[in-house]
């Protein structure tokens, strides 16, 4: 066969003839292809780029990071500058006693686990700025751990979402059925512990309306939560959590309780109770009448109510806006420090007297 | 079978020292589970009533915290188990494998066309360990020399002959800059044990040298004074000669090319046909009557024939050490002495053997003299050897020089260069050979490990004192004596050695010890002395040991010193200083495969050390070295964003991450570009590796695996860690978008391992010196994994499990802090580790670091030149050749299929020479071959 023959024979043997010759379809260019591209591979000659991280690479990259992140730090920064936010703490202001000794705590806790009791509770609260609507009302609690694994575990998402499932508490012990071993919708501690101070809202002159729809994500209203799930001996049986539900509201239409079972990450968190929708005048003094319900006197905890308008970016959080403002500023910060000492004392890119075989046959 | 060990299994260094790390993951894991167990036993308190703390589950029983706290411990460990990188030992394994089969095996540098021997990595397990080895211990012949005498230079009556460049010369010009043509034909041997070239001495022409006398008198006593025994046919074509040492070979050999043809022996004459004596052309058979023969002993150091010429003349031939002959000259003619004293030091500089010739007429009447006392002392019964000597001394005097002749020990092609460039690398080269003193000397000169500006020490067996004691003939009088002297001369040699190392720049060293004197140096009490000593110097020959010996003193250094030994050889006498050595290294393609049996690499020839070491050995080992670090820094990461949650989690034991993202964290997410990593990540290339072979020294002082270096990782572990944790969780405690609803546990939790993820493929091409496609596809396709993942997990419902993560990643990103926090977090959580790494290549560059600098603006396509340049012998037949070997199929396994008819191996061999392809793959390599634009020129 001669060398520069372009065809591509294919070598088969057979026991009768012997090795022979036959044309093979695929083309040559092909083939090299893949040969080729398998022997960079065994030769290790991949082609590559090779980035070295000299100084000017380095100074570009800060000064870059830095002048995209400090404006977004400030925008995010004014941003959050423009919520306005009135936190106000209730827990201690609406309870008989206040006292840090034994007799005080038992009073406390007479007080709040008595369901006869009056736990009616007013706050006046003054609007610091022009707050425009929709101004959105959070309660916060502290050190209520929600995301405790007792506590996080023990739901059954199958049985809040369909009916047919309503035996499915197997995973919400200690709270997965009543005596009578009738399983217990919505089962678990989550939902039995279920939030239920209320509040509400007055100006001098006439009541605000707290709009309590759309707090829930729309994903937990319509698909984890189901429409056709309603409460069954919820909060039937000592002891009683929390709240109680309606029975004759499906789950998904309980937004309260969708955004109490969303469990928070941290043991203080803020959970959307529901929304105002009219706008709030600078200096306008509110009235907030609470009905304390919830015991966090057990443990010692905080709670409190909270009017926030929010922005592009969400509530009232100086966080983000810090960190990009000192993320990028410490990258401008440090540039300028890379400059300085590259003037300073500048290395000359691969000076081969640097090598360290070098240098040790400099110093000798 | 003495000399036989037991075959050990070899684990690299790294591994060991990867275990140390793993073991100090396991006691922080500890830690971390000790302090999360001690705060859950504190937290527990029925105060907290929601959560109904009670006696029904064990777990959560405020009434026994002790219960609490172990049983907490054992969901923590199962919680922070992701800190112990199982996975680590997977991937690691994957990539030794692929770098072995792949890369060394496949590696063109080393193969050997002429015996059509690639490399075989035979274990896939000590691939790093070639990158940190700091001793070669070597044998001699057919490692570094070819077993093959040549007849190579000569001088005659004080003018040299022969017009062949040893290695060693080449080397030598080749370092001061000027380059020597060397012709392809005058270094091919014309025969077997004759490499000479000289016009002036060939085919008669040395009758118009000044001095023809003396050339004939140095032919006659190379055809004469031997004892080697002709066999076959008479003819100078098919003769063969017998000779106790390939070296008397060579000479006969030597003499039958001069013209002088040594054909036939019988007990009392030598038959020479003589061409060109009496006059140019003619040929006449001559017949030497041998009188006596004086053999060569090692202490006589000399070989003297009596002989009778057909005319009657007496002569005395005799071929011996120079320091021997030159001792039992006659006086007079001293420019003769000096200038072929000076032709001596040249040719032993040049690393060629040399001997000199001298001859002595006789008169019969003091011959008859002597032969009396001869025959004397040939019969005596008692000390008949001491005797024999004595007699020797007396006729052996009064000698006339005629010349000498240079032999060469012809060394492995390219064996100076790579001693010399493994030598720069940091790695110190013992030899270790059966063979003289005398010999390994040669050899050790040869090959650049000894010259004449270096301090030499000498211990050895063949002195005076001792030979005295032996010849007394009691062995335990001779043991007390011998380790005596060796505690002695080794105790001289230390203290000499502590001056020199005292003075700043004292002569590098040398120690030249032989096998007796090894025996007791390595006894315990001096084997320290001895490490010692041996470690100080830059070379060390060993001579005359035993295979055993050979492995004593490969596990002397390896167990004494802690050092990284690999020890190459070819014969089975290698075997166990092979299998002694950390890394053992079998010269393949020649015959005898036990030492390829023992070894764990083969390769075909010694120079291709230096691409085993240099290239694939400090590949493997920086490579290595990444993944092992990128593990612990990644599941360092991971799992002390879990630990930080525990804290506000009441020390629960809850989960910060899904079960399904952190099962597969490691499997998925972060997998594939670690062991992109591993495969192709390349400092400096082949060739520059090979150019500054400092670079290795990297490896011996494990510079990329130090405590210091997992410090650092560790460091940034914990800062990253932090940043992951705090900055998601802090910017996430307001309302999440203008709609003002919050995020919960699991959104939270998605967004940091969101982070995580990306963040740590980020770090790893952060840390890349070539990034290749595949670098882009597998860390894009990591982070795109856990997107497509993620979307797949979040919109299905799973039977069975609850739905934490439902639509999570949906109403993340539908909010901007999603995008924000992700540009946030990985860039505030990767700033310090860039800074970091600027600084330290700023002010405190590592080697290959300022080697990238320099060839910076270089393409990288040097090693596909360097093939072309370096084996430029490597013919289109010899490069298919190649091919076929590397076929697939060809090294297919056993499989224990037998069928009597021709198989691929015999039907190779039946059609050898036929230019035939025989497959369809080799007719696609050649055709690729030819479209190549560089192929090798026929």
């Amino acid at each position: 066969m001669k060398e520069d023959d372009p065809t591509v024979l294919k070598a088969e043997y057979s026991p009768s003839d012997g090795w022979r010759l036959t044309k093979i379809e695929s083309s040559p260019e092909e083939l090299t292809r893949v040969d080729e591209a398998e022997e960079k591979f065994t030769q290790q000659e991949l082609p590559a780029c090779k980035p070295i991280l000299t100084p000017g690479l380095v100074i570009t990259t800060l000064i870059s990071i830095g002048i995209i992140f400090v404006p977004i730090g400030l925008g995010s920064l004014s941003a959050s500058e423009h919520v306005v936010e009135i936190v106000d703490r209730y827990d201690d202001a609406c309870i008989p006693s206040n006292g840090d000794d034994e007799a005080a705590k038992r009073e406390r806790l007479s007080f709040i686990q008595n369901a006869k009791t009056n736990k009616t509770c007013i706050r006046n609260l003054v609007v610091p700025k022009k707050m425009k609507h929709p101004i959105h009302v959070y309660y916060q609690l502290d050190n209520f751990y929600q995301n405790h694994r007792r506590y996080v575990k023990s739901r059954s998402d199958r049985q809040y979402r369909s009916p047919g499932s309503e035996g499915d508490t197997k995973t919400c012990a200690p709270e997965s059925e009543v005596d009578d071993h009738r399983p217990i919708v919505p089962c678990g501690l989550i939902a039995w512990s279920l939030f239920n101070d209320t509040y509400g809202i007055s100006t001098k002159d006439n009541p605000i309306l707290i709009n309590k729809k759309d707090i829930a994500w729309p994903s937990d209203k319509n698909s984890k939560f189901g429409s056709n799930v309603y409460p069954k001996n919820f909060q039937k049986q000592d002891p009683v959590g929390g709240g109680k539900l309606n029975e004759s509201l499906p789950l998904s239409e309980q937004e309260d309780l969708l955004v109490w079972m969303r469990t928070a990450a941290l043991p203080n968190f803020r959970k959307l109770y529901g929304r105002i929708e009219t706008d709030l005048e600078a200096d306008e003094k509110i009235t907030v009448v609470i009905q304390n319900n919830y015991n966090t006197y057990s443990f010692d905890s905080k709670k409190q109510l909270v009017l926030s308008t929010t922005t592009w970016i969400g509530g009232k959080n100086d966080f983000l806006g810090k960190a990009y403002i000192s993320v990028g500023g410490t990258c401008l910060f440090l540039a300028i420090a890379f400059i300085l000492t590259y003037v300073i004392k500048p290395r000359p890119l691969g000076d081969p007297a640097y090598l360290s075989w070098n240098l040790n046959s400099a110093t000798r | 079978m003495m000399n036989s060990m037991k075959i050990p299994s070899k684990r690299s260094t790294l591994e060991k020292k990867l275990d140390k790390l793993i073991l100090a993951l396991f006691s922080v894991l500890f830690c971390m589970c000790l302090l999360g167990a001690i705060g859950s036993g504190i937290f527990i308190n029925r105060k907290y009533y929601y959560l109904r703390f009670d006696s029904s589950e064990k777990q959560f029983d405020p009434d026994n915290r002790f219960v609490v706290a172990v049983l907490t411990m054992f969901t923590l460990i199962t919680l922070y188990s992701p800190i112990i990188p199982i996975s680590l030992y997977v991937s690691v394994e994957m990539i030794k494998f692929i770098q072995s089969t792949q890369f060394i095996n496949n590696d063109l540098c080393m193969y050997h066309a002429e015996s059509s021997t690639p490399a075989l990595a035979r274990t896939s397990n000590l691939n790093e360990e070639l990158g940190q080895v700091e001793y070669i211990f070597s044998d001699k012949t057919g490692t570094l020399t070819r077993n093959l005498m040549e007849f190579f230079k000569c001088s005659i009556g004080g003018e040299v002959y022969g017009t062949g460049v040893s290695e060693i010369e080449m080397g030598t010009a080749q370092r001061s800059g000027g380059k020597i043509e060397v012709q392809k034909a005058t270094n091919a041997a014309l025969e077997k044990g004759f490499n000479f070239d000289d016009a002036r001495l060939m085919r008669g022409a040395w009758r118009n040298e000044p001095n023809p006398d003396f050339c004939k008198e140095f032919f006659r006593c190379l055809a004469i004074c031997h004892t080697v025994l002709p066999e076959g046919d008479d003819s100078p074509e098919k003769i063969r000669y017998q000779a106790a040492s390939p070296d008397e070979a060579a000479l006969v050999t030597a003499a039958k090319n001069f013209g002088f043809f040594f054909y036939k022996r019988s007990p009392t004459t030598i038959y020479v046909r003589e061409s060109h004596v009496e006059k140019m052309g003619k040929v006449q058979d001559v017949p030497y009557e041998i009188l006596n023969v004086l053999e060569f002993n090692s202490t006589r150091k000399r070989q003297s024939v009596v002989c009778c010429y057909p005319d009657g003349r007496l002569v005395l031939y005799c071929k011996g050490a120079d320091s021997v002959i030159y001792e039992r000259l006659a006086d007079g003619n001293n420019d003769l002495k000096r200038t072929t004293r000076e032709h001596l030091e040249q040719f032993g500089a040049a690393g060629l053997r040399t001997l000199c010739l001298a001859y002595r007429d006789l008169s019969s009447d003091s011959y008859e003299n002597w032969n009396e006392k001869y025959i004397q002392a040939k019969s005596s019964l008692r000390d008949r050897e001491k005797k024999l000597d004595e007699v020797a001394e007396l006729i052996e005097k009064d000698l006339v020089l005629i010349g000498c002749t240079a032999i060469e020990d012809k060394l492995q092609e390219g064996v100076p260069a790579c001693i010399e460039t493994l030598s720069r690398a940091g790695i110190k080269i013992w030899v270790l050979t059966g063979d003289k003193l005398e010999t390994a000397i040669n050899i050790a000169y040869a090959c650049k490990l000894i010259s004449n500006n270096m301090k030499q020490f000498i211990i050895s067996s063949e002195t005076d004192a001792i030979r005295e004691v032996e010849d007394r003939g009691d062995q335990v009088e001779l043991a007390r004596f011998m380790k005596e002297t060796v505690k002695n001369e080794l105790k001289r040699c230390h203290e000499e050695v502590q001056q020199y190392l005292c003075s700043a720049s004292g002569p590098k060293l040398a120690l030249v010890i032989d096998g007796k004197c090894l025996m007791y140096a390595l006894d315990p009490s001096l084997r320290v002395m001895l490490l010692n000593m041996s470690l100080y110097c830059s070379s060390v020959v060993c001579c005359r040991v035993s295979p055993l010996q050979k492995a004593q003193v490969t596990s002397l250094v390896r167990k004494g010193a802690q050092r990284i030994t690999l020890s190459i050889g070819d014969g089975a006498n290698d075997v166990s200083m092979i299998q002694a050595a950390h890394v053992g290294v079998g010269i393949s393609g020649q015959e005898g495969m036990q030492a390829v049996m023992a070894s764990d690499f083969a390769i075909a020839q010694f120079r291709f050390l230096t691409d085993l070491l240099l290239v694939h050995g400090r590949w493997s080992y920086a490579r290595i070295c990444k993944v092992v670090t990128y593990f612990f820094y990644k599941n360092l990461t991971f799992t002390l964003t879990q630990f930080w949650f525990t804290f506000s989690t009441g020390f629960s034991g809850q989960r910060f991450y899904d079960d399904w993202f952190q099962s597969l964290f490691n499997v998925i997410f972060t997998a594939l570009p670690v062991i992109i990593i591993g495969l192709f990540d390349k400092d400096v290339n082949a060739a520059l590796s090979k150019k500054y072979p400092e670079l290795y020294k990297e490896g011996i002082r494990n510079t990329f695996f130090k405590w210091r270096v997992v410090a650092a990782w560790a460091f940034f572990a914990i800062y990253q860690s932090l940043i992951f944790y705090y900055f998601v969780i802090a910017s996430s405690t307001s309302g999440m978008n203008s709609s003002g609803k919050m995020f919960g546990l699991w959104d939270v939790s998605t967004m940091a391992f969101t982070c995580v993820v990306v963040t740590v493929n980020f770090r790893l091409l952060m840390m890349c010196n070539t990034i290749t496609r595949w670098h882009h596809i597998s860390v894009g396709g990591s982070i795109l994994a856990w997107f497509i993942f993620v979307f797949i997990y979040s919109g299905v419902v799973l039977p069975k499990e609850q739905e934490n993560i439902y639509f999570v990643i949906y109403v993340l990103m539908s909010t901007l802090y999603f995008y924000v926090t992700l540009l946030l977090v990985p860039v505030a959580a990767l700033f310090c580790d860039f800074v970091y790494l600027g600084f330290q290549r700023w002010f405190f560059p590592y080697d290959y670091q300022i080697v990238q600098e320099i060839h910076r603006h270089e393409p990288d396509n040097s090693r596909i030149g360097l093939l072309e340049i370096g084996n430029d012998n490597l013919s289109p037949d010899e490069a298919r050749s190649y091919a076929i070997m590397q076929l697939p199929g060809q090294k297919s396994k056993h499989t224990g299929f037998a069928f009597d008819s021709p198989g691929y191996e015999s039907f190779f061999a039946s059609q050898a020479g036929v230019y035939v392809p025989q497959k369809a793959w080799d007719v696609a390599r050649r055709a690729s071959m030819r479209t190549r634009p560089k192929t090798p020129k026929n």
